[in-house]
């Protein structure tokens, strides 16, 4: 089992209030500190979501090599913005995985090069799989599977296909073979749902 | 408008950046005026970032030790304070005299800049996607590197295109706070080895040199970057012998109001 030794707690984004303190000290504060140039602080906070982001970053960019490279990045985004984030608009997971997402979808699109396309789009499902099978020890992944086990058929895969897989809506169309705009109404839809079901509404 | 759905309706789309360049400014653009779907973008982030968490795999234990000596060399920005002299300096887009396009870029505060204005670039300029990436590893070692990312990411960016009269496409991203700005082109027309393209500040007083363009690439030319901006001052570029000159001589073949 990659991924889960830290245990599940240690990942877990705050409850969506933010009132009641999450166990250990909280990613916000630690993230103030670290806009102070506090290293330690940023270490904490490497050991809280360095998994998450690594996780998402490699299934959208695929290549291990490169998935470090962008983690990286992505981490020294986190360091350098850190006085950027607002807890008033979102929670400290949320937007540490804002920046992982954009940086792998970015420099995966920045590539363009079709056979590496081709490529992906073979494997592009799988990384829906890879979620559905890691679900053992890990409790957060057991609540994804199972709220995007209640989105519709065209949702999941809409959703998937973008968030994992890093195709654009219009891409995601034409994999589907459905119209562009279907898919951008169940990308929000879905969305919405596994929010809902989540209880990550803010 | 077939082709360009209604903004609202991109809002997932967006949260899973599921937009290509020019869809994601456009959703931006809406954004920057839809406080009802700044919300429901942050509300679906929540969402995304729970997709985040359930696809966690650990990294090499390397990468901490690369990131500990990235940080010790890496410059921290400064907080964004509401009502500053930056932020109030923030205006609408609109188009310039002289045939320009003037877009402010705008995004929520948390949002990393970088990225988006690198890729504003590279869509609206059609800068080459070599120059976009080799810009984009900024926390590499890079010739005036750091300086084009203090512009990039600068809270009171703008940038302008505009037709270069002899021919080619500038883009100019600038900041008044950064006092700077960095200038690209695409297709300028070819010159002899013996001229240059040469930037200049148009002031009130004397025209200021502000650079000399390099060669170009594959029909691309920059970035460069250009410091000591006042307020008042045009850009302008003119050609030039191939080492430059303290003051323009021939006519220029674009002045951009800044």
């Amino acid at each position: 089992m990659r991924g889960v030794e830290t245990g599940a707690d240690r990942f877990s984004p705050p409850r969506s209030r933010g009132t009641a303190a999450p166990p250990g000290v909280d990613l916000a504060a630690l993230l103030a500190l670290v806009a102070k140039g506090d290293q330690a602080a940023f270490e904490a906070v490497y050991d809280r979501v360095a998994a998450p982001v690594f996780g998402t970053v490699r299934s959208v960019v695929r290549d291990a090599g490169l998935s470090e490279e962008v983690t990286q990045e992505v981490f020294v985004e986190v360091w350098r913005a850190a006085s950027r984030f607002d807890a008033g608009k979102g929670s400290p997971m949320a937007w540490v995985a804002t920046i992982a997402h954009r940086r792998a979808v970015d420099r995966v699109r920045s590539e363009q090069r079709s056979a590496e396309r081709d490529r992906r789009a073979a494997s592009s499902v799988i990384a829906y799989d890879d979620v559905a099978e890691a679900v053992e020890d890990n409790l957060d992944r057991q609540r994804v599977r199972r709220c995007l086990g209640t989105l519709t058929d065209l949702q999941r895969e809409a959703v998937t296909l973008a968030y994992y897989a890093g195709y654009t809506y219009r891409e995601v169309a034409r994999l589907l073979g459905v119209p562009a705009g279907t898919v951008n109404t169940r990308m929000r839809d879905g969305l919405i749902r596994l929010r809902d079901c989540l209880g990550a509404g803010r | 408008m077939r082709g360009h759905p209604e903004p609202h309706t991109l809002a997932g789309a967006y949260a899973m950046d599921a937009l290509d360049g020019r869809d994601r400014a456009r959703f931006e653009r809406h954004l920057a005026r839809c406080q009802e779907c700044a919300r429901e973008v942050s509300g679906l982030h929540e969402a995304t970032a729970r997709l985040a968490v359930a696809a966690a795999a650990q990294p090499p234990p390397t990468l901490k030790e690369l990131l500990r000596a990235e940080t010790a060399r890496t410059r921290q920005l400064p907080p964004v304070i509401d009502g500053s002299p930056a932020a109030s300096a923030r205006r609408p887009g609109r188009t310039g005299p002289a045939g320009s396009r003037r877009t402010v870029i705008r995004w929520p505060a948390w949002v990393p800049r970088l990225a988006l204005a690198l890729a504003g670039i590279a869509v609206l300029a059609g800068i080459a996607v070599w120059a976009v990436t080799d810009t984009a590893r900024l926390s590499g070692p890079l010739p005036h590197g750091g300086g084009i990312a203090a512009v990039l990411t600068a809270p009171d960016v703008t940038m302008i295109h505009a037709q270069v009269r002899t021919g080619g496409t500038a883009t100019v991203v600038m900041s008044h706070r950064e006092r700077s700005l960095v200038f690209a082109a695409a297709g300028l027309r070819a010159l002899p080895a013996s001229q240059c393209y040469e930037l200049w500040l148009v002031g009130p007083g004397l025209d200021r040199p502000a650079g000399l363009l390099p060669m170009p690439s594959h029909g691309m030319t920059g970035p460069v970057i250009a410091s000591g901006l006042r307020s008042g001052d045009k850009l302008g570029l003119t050609v030039e012998p191939a080492r430059g000159t303290r003051h323009p001589t021939t006519r220029m073949l674009l002045v951009l109001a800044l």
